[in-house]
Parts: C-alpha cells; structure tokens; sequence
C-alpha cells in the first residue's frame, strides 16, 4: 500500500523527481567511480611495494633493516633455507637475495643504485622482474657477466644492450670491490624509480665479488594470501633463531601502510562531502514535495491519520528516489569500471607527477566490498535520515494551519 | 720434399709473424711502463697550481704533492687559505681526505670515488687508478708520427674484457724520450670523452717534462683543469711516514 501510493506521489511532479533522481545518480556514481579509482591506486601502491622486492614477509640478521650493509648480511642461509622449506605452507614462494649500495659507472656516467644478486629462477617466482618486459634476455643462472638494468638507467646513461657497466661498492673487508658486468637485458617497471634504482646480476658472483662466501642480506617471502602475513610470521618467528627477524610487508613499508589508513578515511570523507552536497538536495525536494501536499496531509490528518503512518509515507517516497537512484548509479559505476579494466587510465603523460606520489603508469580501478557497501549505506542512511526533516514537518500539520494555508 | 719445404715455409711465416705480434704488444707495453716510470720517478715532490676553469668561473689553488712510485701519493692544498689544510691521501687503491674544518680523516666509500676531486674535471678514479692503464689494458702501438724531430709513439690501450675499467679505449701519445704527450680517454663506442694533454715541456727537477698538463671534457671547450708544475723535485727515497693519515692530518710531524 505505502509503496504503490509513494510511487504515484512522486511521479505526481515528474520533472522535480527526475532531477532529484539524476542528481541522486552522479552522487552515487561518483562515489562508487572515484572510490574504486582511488582504491585502484592504493592496490596498485601495494602491489607495487610487495613485488618491488619487498615479498609479504622477509627475513633479516638482525640490525640490517637500521644499516644494510654488508656486516649484517645472513651468514647461513642453509639453515633458514632448510626451515622454510620445512614451515611454509607448500604453495608459499621464496627467494635469497644479495643486496647492496653501489655505484654504477660508465664513461660518461656514474649513479647510485642498489646492486641485487638474485638466483634467477627463483626471484622471477616472486618479484616484478619475473614478470617485466625484457628487452634482451633475462639472467641465465651461469652467467657471470650478465647484469639486468632499467630502461631509465640506461637512457640516463646513454648506453645499451652489450655494453659495459662498472660496480663498485664495499666488501666484507671494507675494501673497495669492483666488477665490469655487461648489460645482457632491460627491463621496464612500472615506476621509474625502480628502473633507476635496482640492477640485478646472478647472487654467486656478487657473493664472489663482496667476498661473502654464501652469506644473503635477504629471503622474501610470497603468501598465496596477503592476508596471512601475520600469522605467518608468528609461526616463523618462533623456529628461526634470535639473531634473525622476521617483518611483514606492513612493517616493511610503514609508509604504505600509513597511506593506505589515510586512504580508508580519505574514501570515508570523500562520500561524506559528496552525499552532503546531495542531501540537501534531496531535503530541498522533499520539503517542497511536502508543503505542497499541506491541504492533503491535513485532510489525512482530519481523517484521523497517525503522525506516524504519515512519516513512514513520505520516507517510503525517499527511499524509492534512493533506491532507484542508487540501482542505476552503481550500474552506471559498474559499467565505468568495466570499460576501464581494460586498458586503464593511462597516467604516462603525467609520470613525473604521478611518480612523486608512489603511483603506477596506469591506474586500473577497483570495487572493493568494502568501499561499495559503505557508499550505498552512507547514501541509504544518511539519505532517510536527512528526510525525516521534512516527514516529521509534514506529519505536524495539523488540520487547521492545512485550512488556513491556500 | 719440395712440399715439406713448401710446409716448412709457411711455418715459419706464421711463427715470424706471430711473434713480432708479441713482440709488438711487448714493445708498446713497455714504453708505456718505460714512460710511467719517466714520469713519475722512484718518488717526488711538486708545487703545482690548479686551475679549474668554468664558462662563468674559474678558480685556482696551489697545491703541494708528494708522490712515492706507483702506488702512493699525498696532496695537500696550500692556497689559497680558505683551503690550506686539505688534503688527500693515496694507498693503492684506497684514498682518505681529511678536511681540517672538521678535523676529521675520511676514508673514501666506494660511492665517491666517481665523484671529481676538488671539484675538478679529475674524479678520485682518475687519482687511484693511476696504474690500471698498465695493468689492465692490451696496449697496441698503431703508428708513430715525427713532431719537431723527435718521434712520437701512438699506443692503443684496449681494456681486457673483465676488467673494471669505464673507458672503452685508450690512445696515449708518448715521445721516444718516454715523455707523455697526451692521454685520451674514449667510451665504448670509441667516441672521446676527456683527453689530457703536457704542454711546455722544459727542464724541470732534473729532467725534460712538460710544465703545463691539461684535462678537458671533450664535447665542452670551455670546461677544464689545468695543472701547472711550479716546482718539481726528483728524489731517490721519500719516507713511508709521509704516507700515514696521521700525516694526512698533522702534516710536518
């Protein structure tokens, strides 16, 4: 009863409601959109960190995540080898690493990088490299000369495929080690600080050239599941011995993690101000719709109509503007998103820009379960909510100010 | 018969030819090293003025180097005051600074030694790899050319391909009386990068050796370093005390 008389009453004026009903649609749209957009962005972050040769748990010696350096690398990795193998759940992966600072020369040109000696096989498991596109070739796990640069890197130093790169950094006796690698593949990523910074050679000769005998700065760690990093953790901590720490990727990127709690309450306020600049919206077109009505909800009200039963009337009008509203803007949002997964927004144009705030090249949007409840029920709650105002006002007329008003 | 002879012949061609191949790699390395060792001298001390010149500055300071064979050099800077007291000390391949404002002797990390010296067109490389020309290149001679009656060798320096050298190439002009006329240094697409040139070659401690030595970029003219030897002494034996970081640090002691 209450919705097929709701229905007629809100298409008595059928502009007035489509209006409403459009601006209903954007806001909602809007929020759904932009939200997955932004919450595109913030798993983009995180994917990025994670494969950036971070992994969702890493193992350290003690005392390298203050100063890595090469003091502080793993002395026997066997052991932890042999450990992870026995604790990790099977469709876990991971991969050693060596990593230091150094400087890469040419003749023209020297720079600062992170110099990482990685087994090949493994690392392509569970970092970016694996999956980036490799102008050349990729490390073969014999090759001692081999070394995998950017495609930033080697713009910036004017070199290319073949030709020699000079590294040095510091080795286990404080002496300066030196080695002459030649560039045998390019890779690209997906943020060109990662194509600036990291260079990867095959982890024995680096261990060769630090004079590190076996030693490993690191493991990562790939889960099936982001979300059981902790859990996991938990359980390595306690088989590895002291001098070693596990951390998870939160505690790895506390800057990330950081970001994405902004991000929560960013999309919070963001569809706060948004269904504020609707709501009033819809109030001003409620109310209208009401005193409009006066002679008709004081004859109601004449007839012995409860208050209550008039505030339920009107509520029912809004929700069927709010439901509809809300049907067709995720609809609409959906079919957005569905257009972009495809190719993405492509940010290149802007990289430089989009670089500074840690962003990819291309931004894919993505729902969350999270995010699209929390939207529709802001729009619902908030929505009835604000349009109590007039239903109340509509179920105080009494009959008399109903007569007097014309 | 006549084809052993035939055989016989030809052997011996290839072996002639083969090692005057040596003997021609020998020969170039060894006016490299004669040269170096010219240069250089067991030990030495010289004055010498540095001009770092800039299209829209030039600056310049006295620097006094002690030099003690291939390996190990001390340079302190005396002038002008503002710098008096710097200083930087060279052990194979090892280089500290000590920086008298601070009071502090730093041991160069590995991240700068690409970095220039002093601010000039010379990197803290260029100082400490002093002898890598020697050791890790292929040296050819390519050719030899007359300037004012005295022949000039041209040597290329090839580095061997594991070594860890920057340059692509080198070619060195060395005059039969072992002085170095010039070094130029080219990337591995054989395209010059710097190159440096002896001028004014004189009398000087004792033997001919050019006054003036230049290090210029080559695709910028106008930016470059010059080192002119003021004073320059030959010596037998310089005392390994010298070549301490506490001399680096409290010179005179």
């Amino acid at each position: 009863m209450y919705l097929q008389i709701a229905w007629r009453n809100i298409w008595r004026n059928s502009r007035r409601t489509t209006v409403i009903m459009i601006a209903i649609i954007i806001g909602v749209w809007n929020m759904v959109f932009l939200g997955a957009l932004m919450r595109g962005i913030v798993v983009a972050m995180v994917n990025n960190g994670i494969s950036t040769l971070t992994g969702d748990i890493q193992v350290h010696q003690k005392g390298f995540r203050d100063d890595p350096v090469i003091e502080n690398s793993i002395k026997n990795p066997e052991l932890v080898e042999n450990m992870l193998n026995n604790t990790l759940p099977s469709d876990a992966r991971w991969a050693s690493r060596v990593r230091v600072s150094a400087i890469a020369n040419n003749a023209r040109h020297s720079s600062s990088v992170t110099l990482v000696g990685i087994d090949p096989l493994r690392e392509a498991d569970i970092s970016f490299i694996g999956s980036a596109a490799i102008q050349g070739s990729y490390l073969k796990p014999d090759d001692k000369n081999g070394i995998i640069v950017g495609q930033a890197l080697v713009d910036k130093f004017e070199t290319k495929l073949g030709y020699k790169l000079i590294l040095m950094s510091q080795d286990t006796s404080l002496e300066i080690a030196s080695r002459a690698f030649r560039i045998s593949g390019i890779f690209k990523a997906d943020l060109e600080f990662t194509e600036k910074k990291f260079v990867f050679v095959n982890m024995p000769v680096l261990q060769q050239m630090l004079k590190l005998q076996n030693g490993i700065s690191e493991v990562s760690i790939i889960l099936p599941d982001h979300q059981d990093a902790l859990h996991v953790k938990n359980t390595l901590n306690a088989e590895l011995p002291s001098n070693l720490e596990v951390n998870t990727w939160r505690e790895l990127l506390p800057m990330l993690n950081a970001y994405l709690k902004i991000y929560d309450g960013f999309i919070l306020i963001w569809y706060l101000v948004v269904f504020i600049a609707m709501g009033f919206g819809i109030v001003n077109t409620t109310l209208m719709a009401v005193f409009e009505r006066m002679r008709e909800f004081g004859l109601l009200k004449a007839l012995g109509m409860k208050p209550g039963r008039i505030i339920a009337g009107v509520l029912t009008e809004t929700l069927i503007l709010l439901l509809i509203g809300m049907a067709t803007g995720n609809i609409l949002a959906f079919l957005c998103v569905y257009a972009l997964s495809g190719s993405g927004i492509d940010l290149s144009a802007f990289a430089a820009g989009a670089e500074f705030a840690g962003m990819s090249r291309v931004i894919f949007p993505v729902i969350s379960v999270w995010d699209l409840s929390a939207a529709n029920l802001v729009v619902l709650v908030l929505g009835l909510l604000v349009s109590a105002y007039p239903a109340i006002k509509a179920a105080r007329f009494t009959p008399v100010e109903a007569l007097r008003h014309t | 018969m006549a084809k052993n002879l035939i055989f016989g012949l030809f052997l011996s061609l290839i072996l002639i030819t083969a090692f005057s191949a040596t003997a021609k790699a020998q020969d170039a390395r060894s006016i490299i090293e004669a040269s170096f060792n010219y240069m250089r001298g067991n030990a030495s001390i010289a004055t010498i003025q540095m001009t770092i010149h800039r299209p829209d500055w030039e600056r310049s300071m006295t620097i006094k180097a002690w030099t003690k064979g291939q390996k190990e050099s001390l340079f302190r800077i005396i002038a002008p005051p503002k710098d008096n007291g710097n200083g930087t000390l060279k052990k194979g391949r090892e280089m500290w600074i000590y920086n008298p404002r601070i009071n502090r002797v730093i041991k160069l990390p590995p991240s700068m030694m690409s970095q220039a010296w002093m601010g000039s067109d010379f990197s803290n490389n260029d100082l400490s790899k002093t002898d890598s020309i020697i050791n890790n290149y292929t040296h050819t001679l390519i050719g030899s050319e007359n300037i004012n009656g005295k022949k000039v060798y041209l040597i290329k320096s090839i580095p061997e391909p594991e070594a860890p050298v920057v340059w692509g190439m080198q070619i060195l002009k060395i005059r039969e009386d072992n002085i170095i006329l010039s070094q130029e240094f080219f990337d591995e697409d054989f395209k010059p990068v710097k190159k440096m040139t002896g001028f004014q070659i004189q009398m000087l401690g004792g033997k001919l050796f050019p006054k003036v030595w230049r290090m210029q970029k080559t695709d910028d003219r106008n930016k470059y370093t010059e080192l002119v030897y003021n004073e320059l002494v030959f010596k037998q034996k310089l005392k390994n005390s010298l070549f301490t970081t506490s001399n680096l640090r409290n010179p005179g002691r």
